[in-house]
């Protein structure tokens, strides 16, 4: 019988970064029905750019050849860009799992055609009632978005809440999560607001102290424990836990000349990958530095991602590499996805190997 | 359970509001972040006991069983194999007293 470390390390040679998928976060517009005040890809009624879906599932197809198995539609708001129908459709046919996040106003008969070929889906809360329509800007909109969950879950859809609290909501998150869950939603991801985008804008006391963060932290904790049923997950993460369990990064960080990078598959090395509005193909996350992009949506060849390897992704392996080690011995919390993308904004350095 | 005593999870619901509140201070929620933090140990459980807080960790490092003892607000530990699914697991169980949050009037019913 195999030990435990040896099946640890199974499980780590086939991990990819601290996801559990190998995921493509696609931001087909930024056109959105509201223009909440934290928006990070800053979308809004006004921004009616889109993305072609053929040149979308085109691209998606060669990510499925590098070894991406999930699509996650975001925005702007999914269910506002005309095509998402073909593009989930298209998506599946690839084999690709396919889930959404969605701020719950267009949940209707009228989409449920859509919503039910998903595999996934989460409705996107800031807070109570107050909290919530005064940060999306629209009377109501927690109520809608609560009847979203509501219609979901009776209709038999596993719905999931995707809650982003500024500082001074974190007291209501006891009763929102109650709420949730008595509308039938199944999991509950709780993350802290960012910084990012036209959360940028927001006054400094929206955002977390390192106390803050350890009081989040523990009501998480504590709502796991009270909330047997429900897949409770929070994005902070004790930083000493992140390094001591940095070989979900050995993909991207082990390298040698017996496992170079051009014979792995992207989604080893790049995980999540975000496309934008703008066709632009980024590590990690929507906001990350344009000094590490990856390709464009238009421009993506076996080639493409070829040429990315051997010039820019040693820049990649670099940062994640020294945001890793810079955790070790560090106290206190971190938002890994958030915290490498800062450093992403402040990365100074030559590159171990390529241009 | 005794008469009066609080149910566990009525108690574990007061627990995620009095953590929620910011009446609980900044103080009192890095000094218990600071007592459950144990260097190696992935915390598994999170739990109101009669101590105060009972907290599962698991490893796959025997953990310095010393500096266990040492952590202050420790009032019993233990450390057994995770069992027949994973033989080289360890699963260590510890209890904190935690005066600031509800549970200690428990405590006092059990402890007379």
């Amino acid at each position: 019988m195999s030990s435990w470390a040896d099946r640890r390390a199974e499980r780590d040679a086939a991990r990819s970064g601290f996801l559990p998928d190998r995921i493509v976060h696609l931001h087909a517009t930024r056109l959105c029905n509201l223009a909440c005040r934290h928006c990070y890809s800053e979308s809004d009624p006004g921004r009616h750019a889109a993305l072609d879906p053929g040149s979308i599932l085109a691209a998606l197809r060669i990510l499925r050849a590098e070894g991406y198995t999930a699509v996650s539609l975001s925005g702007g708001e999914p269910l506002v860009y005309g095509p998402v129908a073909d593009v989930v459709d298209g998506a599946k046919a690839l084999g690709y799992r396919v889930t959404m996040v969605t701020n719950g106003l267009l949940v209707s008969p009228r989409t449920d055609a859509v919503l039910a070929r998903l595999d996934g889906l989460a409705v996107s809360f800031d807070g109570l009632a107050g909290t919530h329509d005064t940060v999306r800007g629209r009377a109501g909109a927690f109520a809608r978005a609560c009847d979203a969950v509501r219609r979901l879950a009776a209709g038999g859809r596993p719905v999931g809440a995707a809650i982003s609290l500024a500082r001074d909501a974190i007291p209501e998150l006891p009763d929102l999560a109650d709420h949730l869950v008595d509308l039938g939603a199944t999991a509950l991801q709780i993350r802290p607001i960012a910084r990012a985008g036209r959360a940028r804008a927001l006054p400094g006391d929206t955002f977390y102290s390192a106390s803050d963060e350890t009081r989040l932290y523990l009501v998480v904790m504590a709502l796991q424990e009270e909330l047997r049923d429900v897949h409770v997950h929070g994005d902070l993460a004790p930083a000493h836990g992140l390094w001591e369990d940095r070989d979900a990064y050995g993909g991207l960080l082990g390298t040698c000349d017996t496992l170079p990078f051009a014979t792995r598959p992207l989604a080893d090395l790049v995980n999540p990958l975000v496309v934008t509005d703008a066709g632009t193909l980024k590590p990690i996350a929507y906001d990350f530095d344009a000094r590490f992009d990856v390709a464009t949506v238009d421009g993506l060849s076996a080639d493409a991602i070829a040429e990315y390897k051997r010039q820019r992704l040693p820049r990649l392996q670099l940062l994640v590499a020294r945001a890793l080690a810079s955790l070790r011995g560090r106290h206190g919390l971190v938002d890994w996805f958030d915290y490498v993308t800062r450093a992403s904004e402040r990365f100074t350095g030559q590159l171990a190997r390529g241009a | 359970m005794p008469p009066g005593a609080t149910p566990a999870s009525e108690l574990s619901t007061r627990l995620s509001r009095r953590l929620a509140n910011f009446k609980l201070s900044d103080a009192a929620v890095n000094a218990l972040a600071d007592r459950i933090t144990v260097e190696g140990l992935s915390i598994a459980r999170f739990d109101p006991c009669i101590y105060g807080i009972c907290l599962d960790y698991y490893t796959d490092k025997l953990p310095a069983l010393a500096s266990l003892s040492k952590k202050k607000g420790v009032v019993k530990w233990e450390v057994f194999p995770y069992g027949i699914i994973e033989w080289d697991r360890f699963h260590v169980r510890m209890a904190f007293e935690v005066d600031e949050l509800e549970g200690r009037g428990l405590n006092r019913e059990f402890l007379g």
